[in-house]
């Protein structure tokens, strides 16, 4: 696992280029771990995604490393993984449901606090696709926040702000999401 | 980012900062004011806000169990389906005999109970998506209330619990019987017995109200009709369950409002559709029953259930909170020709008979329960019945202004043939006192023309003065305000002090609703900070324009206002905010806004004119302790310890002293270290001063003492609902004040400690 401490280490100077490396690594521990998890916990267990990362932080990272700097970023990165781990089985199923055509969600107004958490999880998805070109900081605030079940602690160490600022953050965000769902779907 | 969006962001955040929807909602008018766009932006904003919550919550977890549930069997068979509950099952001690009907938020059955008594009953299964501890929960906590209710038209709710499914459940005694509407229309039932069975469905749902159970889903689907030897008797189901199903408001929670709403909105006060969840009343109820009143009479709602839905939520909020409702007469004239036929004749009646039964006091009737600010409509149950029976007996209703003409009416229709002879006598009367009229009403005109032309003449005059004064203030007042909004953006940030410096030299007069949140803020901001001069400046203003309307958090800020001003030794400003503070909740029932508003305008001497406006307010309360209230011990904590002081103010110290004991007597969630306790131990210390028990007295006293100074030793928080506010703790800090001072306590500690006189 040593490659992983490595990668952070990188991280806190160039981002991009580890970012990309660490992605893939992290992916594959999160899937490996949730395979393990389902086997052991009755099918209805609420399953924390924010407990896996967690669990993924501890396996990969070794001991000596364990600052709080590099898991910050290891919490981003994993996020993000989560972010894609679970569009992808969304995506999936809403095909599977539509008899495997991939069509535009279309969900009025009132349906929509009663929508299946899979196609929700889309809609949401798509709005901070959007979001992310508005506005950046706040996409990655959601992202962390929504995927990856951070702390406001954990993302404002991440960001370098305030934790009142991605409180305030987040706020806007989560409000501008649904807004902008509400009135595009 | 461009400013434009900055603007946006901040105003929403700030706007975030207002507890409260009236303040909120002046606040972003006046800081979009000139800029619409913007404004519908915002609001928008804050519209979804309140929606996202729910939307957002527990979609991850769902989401990631069902992907991580797909990783692990990966190639295996499609999800089994969630299964039902099918007849023929048991669920806890009951079997399932046959479906009884499908509702907005669960399913109905017909189940045999085998243990310990075998009997049929209705079981409601609730739907998936609600966290069915805490449903059932909420029903444990209102079981004792509901075992109390005891009426005839009432169906028992007998249990609750959780299916192996997870769904919570509820059984009912049996009931087989029809729709309340239905069953009038499919006996064509004429409108008098239709409003004696009405009377009877209120006189159910005030029992309830008196053991203290709202039931808040009241529809037709919820009032049965069956036939007891051929009378038909109303039972009301579902009590207890709306309230077990509705839960507190949190982000969680809105999304449950969310769906009832959609269950039944045509039924719904327009308190509910605010979904602010906290406040909702036994005029809630009344409400519910002005609608079906309105849909018996007329055969509709007042406003058509499929169209609110369609609206969505907002329109249908905007509806409920503005539009007035067509009163049941015209509702009936504008229906088409055969619809107009088929409900008269569903009422024995034709059209015109029709028309003319329901204007004038059912209209009235039907109109003021339908009120949209509660305070407006009948406040009880009875009182709507009582209304009906009136009606029925040809009495003049309370709801129609009492015209004398209407009087008169009622009177000829009740005394026939006295007023057959009266009105020979009167006609006489009549034209000698016209010819006398006509010429005192000659000299009247004249003598008004000539005022009317003077008068004229200096309203031109003040017109012009006012008009450049009003531009001046309009200047100032467009700057005021835009400071405001500023303050509420910096307070957003935390950044106290400079917001207080914006605000600080702003005319007070100038302020309006908009400001309320800013000026709360930062008086308890400054209060906290032990600065108390500047916190009464800031809670001055903030009387001033609170809303008139919010008893509650109106009360809130009086309870801040007060103890402050003692502190700082204004009496004259707390003798008016007391008089004020009387004025304004004097007929208030609502136990915890009436114990606020009772103890804080005992905070210092009153007198005997105030003894005397407070006597409504401490009757109220303590019927509600030995009423509702013994119930609920949790709730009638402060209430015991207000009418102590109420007492013990009257002279009464006897009396005063076993309040307070009642007080003591109990440790709620508030814990050992409350205010409250604080405050009843030097109540009781104060009374035995008075009674000549100075032991008792020094024990009560060292008690208070010895929780007031821990918390004062530390720096004062703002406290929360649970365990009291900083300004409880102010009202301790006051008494134990007074306590220390009486005469009685000084000899006390003279006499205790001679060791260090000598």
């Amino acid at each position: 696992m040593n490659d992983v401490t490595q990668l952070l280490q990188v991280f806190g100077k160039d981002d991009g280029q580890a970012s990309n490396e660490l992605l893939p690594l992290v992916y594959k521990e999160l899937r490996l771990l949730a395979g393990a998890r389902m086997q052991r916990e009755s099918a209805g267990h609420t399953l924390q995604p924010t407990a896996l990362v967690h669990e993924a932080w501890l396996r990969m990272v070794g001991e000596a490393n364990r600052t709080w700097k590099n898991r910050a970023q290891f919490l981003a990165a994993a996020s993000e993984c989560m972010r894609r781990i679970l569009i992808e089985s969304a995506r999936r199923k809403a095909s599977l449901k539509r008899g495997g055509r991939q069509p535009r969600l279309n969900i009025d107004d009132l349906e929509l606090a009663a929508a299946a958490p899979d196609d929700k999880i889309l809609l949401i998805d798509e709005a901070i696709e959007r979001l992310q070109k508005a506005d950046p900081e706040k996409a990655r605030v959601v992202v962390m926040k929504f995927f990856g079940g951070m702390t406001n602690q954990e993302i404002a160490e991440n960001m370098g702000l305030t934790e009142r600022t991605i409180e305030r953050h987040w706020a806007y965000s989560r409000a501008w999401l649904f807004k902008t769902i509400r009135t595009e779907t | 980012m461009n400013t434009r969006q900055a603007r946006e962001e901040a105003v929403f955040e700030a706007a975030l900062g207002y507890a409260h929807p009236g303040e909120r909602r002046a606040f972003v008018e006046q800081a979009c004011a000139g800029d619409p766009a913007l404004r519908d932006e915002v609001l928008a904003l804050l519209e979804a806000d309140a929606a996202a919550g729910q939307f957002f919550s527990g979609v991850i977890e769902t989401v990631s169990r069902n992907c991580l549930a797909d990783a692990a069997v990966s190639a295996a068979d499609p999800a089994p389906a969630v299964r039902d509950e099918q007849l023929g099952m048991v669920i806890g001690r009951y079997k399932l005999l046959e479906s009884l009907g499908e509702g907005g938020c669960g399913s109905v059955y017909m189940a045999e109970q085998q243990k310990p008594v075998r009997r049929r009953v209705a079981l409601k299964i609730i739907k998936l998506g609600m966290d069915t501890k805490s449903v059932i929960a909420r029903f444990e906590a209102e079981r004792q209330a509901l075992a109390m209710m005891d009426h005839p038209n009432i169906a028992r709710v007998l249990d609750a619990g959780a299916a192996e499914t997870g769904r919570p459940y509820f059984v009912m005694e049996l009931v087989r019987g029809f729709k309340i509407t239905e069953y009038c229309d499919k006996n064509n039932l004429p409108m008098a017995q239709r409003l004696d069975l009405f009377i009877k469905v209120c006189h159910a749902i005030q029992h309830a109200h008196q053991k203290g159970v709202i039931h808040r889903d009241i529809k037709p689907s919820n009032i049965l009709v069956t036939l007891h030897d051929g009378v038909p008797v109303p039972k009301v189901i579902d009590f207890g369950i709306a309230k077990a199903i509705d839960e507190p408001l949190t982000d969680k929670t809105m999304f449950t409002s969310y769906a009832q709403l959609i269950g039944t909105p045509a039924y719904m006060s327009p308190e509910q559709a605010e979904m602010s969840g906290l406040d909702i009343d036994t005029r809630s109820d009344v409400y519910s029953l002005g609608v079906l009143l309105y849909e018996l009479l007329t055969g509709r709602t007042p406003f058509d259930g499929q169209e609110l839905v369609k609206s969505g939520v907002d329109n249908l909020r905007r509806t409920l909170r503005e539009k007035e409702p067509a009163p049941p007469s015209t509702m009936v004239t504008t229906m088409q020709g055969n619809e107009l036929l088929a409900t008269a004749e569903r009422r024995r009646s034709e059209p015109v008979k029709l028309i003319t039964a329901l204007s004038g006091d059912l209209d009235w009737i039907v109109m003021t329960a339908l009120e949209k600010d509660r305070q407006r409509r009948y406040q009880t149950v009875n009182g709507l019945a009582l209304e009906v029976q009136r009606y029925l007996a040809n009495e003049p209703v309370m709801a129609r202004p009492p015209g004398r003409y209407y009087r008169f009416q009622k009177l000829v229709r009740r005394n026939k043939i006295i007023f057959a002879a009266g009105a020979a006598i009167a006609g006489a009367l009549i034209i000698g006192l016209g010819i006398s009229t006509v010429m005192f009403l000659r000299e009247r005109e004249a003598r008004k023309i000539a005022d009317d032309a003077t008068r004229r003449e200096m309203q031109l005059r003040e017109a012009a003065e006012q008009g450049r004064q009003n531009e001046m203030l309009l200047r100032q007042e467009a700057e005021s305000r835009e400071k405001v909004v500023q303050a509420a953006m910096l307070l957003r940030k935390s950044q106290y002090v400079e917001a207080d410096r914006l605000i600080a030299a702003l005319p007070p007069n100038q302020q309006n609703l908009a400001g309320a949140g800013v000026f709360r803020t930062l008086g308890e901001w400054h209060a906290l900070r032990g600065e108390w001069k500047p916190a009464a400046d800031r809670f001055t203003v903030l009387l001033q324009i609170n809303e008139p309307d919010e008893i509650y958090s109106a009360s809130m800020d009086f309870s801040m206002q007060t103890p402050v001003l003692v502190q700082i030794g204004n009496f004259a400003a707390y003798h008016q905010l007391r008089r004020e503070m009387i004025r304004r909740f004097a007929d208030v029932s609502d136990p915890q806004v009436a114990e606020r508003v009772l103890k804080n305008s005992l905070l210092a001497e009153p007198d005997s004119e105030v003894i005397r406006t407070l006597q409504p307010i401490a009757t109220y309360i303590s019927a509600y302790v030995k009423g509702i209230g013994a119930a609920y011990p949790e709730k009638t904590t402060w209430q015991y310890s207000a009418l102590g002081l109420y007492y013990y103010r009257q002279g009464d110290y006897a009396k005063a002293a076993a309040s307070c004991q009642d007080c003591l007597n109990y440790i709620g969630p508030d814990g050992p270290n409350s205010p409250r306790l604080a405050a009843a131990n030097l109540i009781a210390a104060l009374c035995d001063q008075r009674l000549g028990q100075p032991a008792a007295a020094q024990q009560h006293l060292a008690n208070g003492r010895r929780l007031v100074e821990a918390k004062f030793n530390r720096e004062l928080d703002r406290g929360n609902g649970f365990s009291g506010y900083w300004f409880d703790w102010m009202f301790a800090r006051t008494l134990l004040a007074e306590a220390q001072k009486n005469p009685a306590a000084r000899e006390d500690q003279s006499r205790s400690a001679p060791n260090i006189l000598k």
